[in-house]
């Protein structure tokens, strides 16, 4: 398969066929394209004269006001590794993704992260912005191929959804096996403006930090679903916090964890801090051996007398009842488990474009079943 | 050996400490529907557990054979893929599971569209198993599975209880429809209030009273008798 390309070296079959099952597809099917390989933005490009798709660096060169929007939402010491990978960078490596104001996408943009080199450091920082009224679909996936096992991804994310704005992505990352990852996003929704983001980490790595903070504005939405799965030998930890600013913000973020012999803890915290805001955190997990330990901690703060804030946090084995019902109508074990592992993990099908769902669905089997 | 497609032998079941059933004998005849009546707590639905293999209905002593070889060894779902299919009284909610995902994992989704209106689920399709469904829908369901299932024996555990009038008979004539299209199919089926037998083309009854089988004959008359006079054997 080739792809049409405007710059840089071009994206060869092995590289298109690692980066198929995380969500990538040809120019045809989408309105921009973002493929960083190792530190090398291999290419960029964008088939809608509304979206720009830049390497941060050239981005940073060629508008004034991006500067002013890179460690805006997280400071660059915010840590020791962050401080540790900021310094040790001289250019920045990653993208600048800008959809103009009132543009409606119809096709989704797309930006992919590929690790070709074993023990690889890598650093990225992500710049987006979604101009007022705009409305766009993000596709985004990370990818190794099989000899990389080892190596170390470390990545900023800085989200702008202005006002009026609707954002919709998806995210799907496959690792390898004893890699460690640590992903830092930040977002902020502004009035009236609504983001809804699903992140799928089936795959196992060694060890991985998701650590996110959202701040949403005034009658703002923030949703967002996590489908997380740990096997043996693989550690997650989620911390997250959102910030609801204003009146009438929102904001529903669901986990489903599934520890299959590795350790998942998710620490969330939901602040409303304005009159009628509201929110809920969803927190389940399914534990389907005796090894390993989910953890999972929703907190709820409210500053405002007038916040609605609640959760739920269930962690479980798989009900003998529900097993014994599938098995009495023929299936084995094996496939009453992985029936229910699918089901407890089930997206909710209106957050992810329909093409996603049977690769995810996929995904989930393979992972069940140790296959990926 | 006997040409019993379900034969069960001086059947004794225990749950925990607690003796349900002593001494069963029933035989149940390919291409025979039977309706086993009994008051409520008196093992009906033990025996349907304990042919199935379900926890934690123990079999203590006798036998269960079905199409002659001893059910004992196997476990529930070699079981239910040796021909047995269960309609559970109360079946467990699958958050998740929906019934179409159900019918895959059976490769059953053309049944599923065949059957799924004359069952009045069409629209259950994206439903999560059990989830919100009212009675009358989780027995239609348990009956649906029996359709994607197709197993030569069916066991029907009350199949109308929780069930409104007008929908009896569409589960009546679903388990009808069941029987009728094969005629090598047999089924087993417990009542406690008598209703589906109106919609039921039945050929046996049994009274089941302290644990083993009181009195066999013809269902509907067996019920009248019931009606009037309880749960105990008719006078010879």
């Amino acid at each position: 398969m080739a792809i049409n390309r405007q710059s840089d070296a071009p994206l060869n079959d092995d590289e298109i066929k690692l980066l198929a099952p995380v969500g990538f597809a040809d120019d045809t099917k989408r309105s921009a394209t973002a493929v960083l390989i190792d530190h090398d933005m291999r290419y960029t490009d964008s088939s809608h004269k509304g979206v720009e798709i830049l390497p941060l660096q050239v981005a940073l060169e060629r508008y004034d006001w991006v500067q002013n929007l890179m460690f805006n939402l997280i400071a660059p010491d915010e840590n020791e590794l962050l401080r540790q990978s900021v310094e040790l960078l001289n250019d920045p490596i990653g993208h600048f993704v800008y959809v103009k104001p009132g543009v409606r996408l119809t096709q989704p943009v797309q930006t992919f992260t590929l690790m070709e080199t074993p023990q690889r450091r890598q650093f990225t920082h992500n710049i987006t912005v979604i101009g007022e009224g705009a409305e766009v679909e993000f596709i985004s996936g990370a990818a190794v191929p099989a000899r990389v096992q080892a190596g170390h991804h470390v990545s900023i994310e800085e989200t702008y959804v202005r006002r009026g704005a609707h954002c919709r992505s998806i995210s799907i990352e496959r690792w390898g096996t004893n890699m460690a990852v640590d992903s830092y996003s930040r977002a902020d929704i502004g009035e009236n403006a609504e983001m809804i983001s699903t992140q799928i980490n089936l795959a196992p790595l060694k060890q991985h930090l998701s650590d996110s903070k959202t701040r949403v504005g005034a009658n703002g939405v923030c949703n967002d679903q996590a489908i997380v799965f740990a096997p043996e030998g693989t550690e997650r930890h989620f911390q997250s916090e959102t910030l609801l600013t204003a009146p009438g913000a929102r904001a529903e973020s669901i986990s489903r964890m599934v520890a299959a012999g590795g350790s998942i803890s998710n620490r969330a915290l939901l602040i409303g801090a304005a009159p009628n805001t509201s929110g809920f955190l969803g927190c389940d997990g399914l534990k389907l051996s005796d090894e390993g330990e989910i953890f999972a901690e929703p907190s709820l703060k409210a500053l405002n007398a007038q916040a609605e804030l609640s959760h739920e946090a269930s962690v479980g084995m798989i009900s003998s009842d529900k097993l014994a019902y599938l098995m009495a109508s023929g299936l084995d074990e094996d496939s009453a488990r992985d029936l229910i592992v699918q089901g407890f993990l089930k997206l909710q099908d209106q957050y992810v474009p329909d093409e996603m769902r049977r690769q995810i669905t996929e995904m989930i089997a393979a992972a069940k079943s140790g296959g990926m | 050996m006997t040409n019993s497609l379900l034969e069960l032998s001086n059947l004794s079941i225990d749950v925990g400490d607690r003796s349900i059933i002593r001494g069963l004998n029933l035989s149940i005849p390919s291409g025979e529907t039977h309706v086993l009546l009994g008051a409520n707590g008196s093992g009906k639905s033990s025996i349907l557990s304990a042919i199935m293999g379900l926890d934690p209905f123990k079999v203590v002593a006798g036998q269960i054979r079905f199409k002659g070889d001893d059910l004992q060894p196997l476990t529930t779902d070699e079981r239910a893929r040796l021909g047995i299919g269960l309609a559970f009284q109360r079946p467990p909610r699958l958050e998740g599971v929906t019934s179409y995902a159900f019918a895959t994992a059976l490769r059953a989704q053309e049944v599923f569209g065949r059957e799924a209106p004359r069952l009045k689920l069409s629209e259950f399709a994206d439903r999560d198993l059990m989830v919100g469904f009212s009675g009358g829908e989780t027995k239609r369901w348990e009956v649906m599975k029996l359709f994607l299932q197709s197993p030569d024996l069916l066991l029907l555990d009350e199949p109308e209880s929780g069930v409104d009038l007008e929908h009896i008979a569409t589960i009546g004539e679903a388990i009808n429809r069941l029987t009728d299209s094969r005629g090598d199919r047999s089924a087993l089926i417990i009542t406690h209030t008598g209703l589906i037998l109106d919609h039921l083309d039945a050929d046996v009854g049994h009274i089941l009273a302290d644990g083993h089988i009181v009195h066999t004959g013809d269902p509907k008359t067996l019920f009248r008798h019931i009606q009037q006079a309880g749960y105990a054997a008719p006078a010879a």
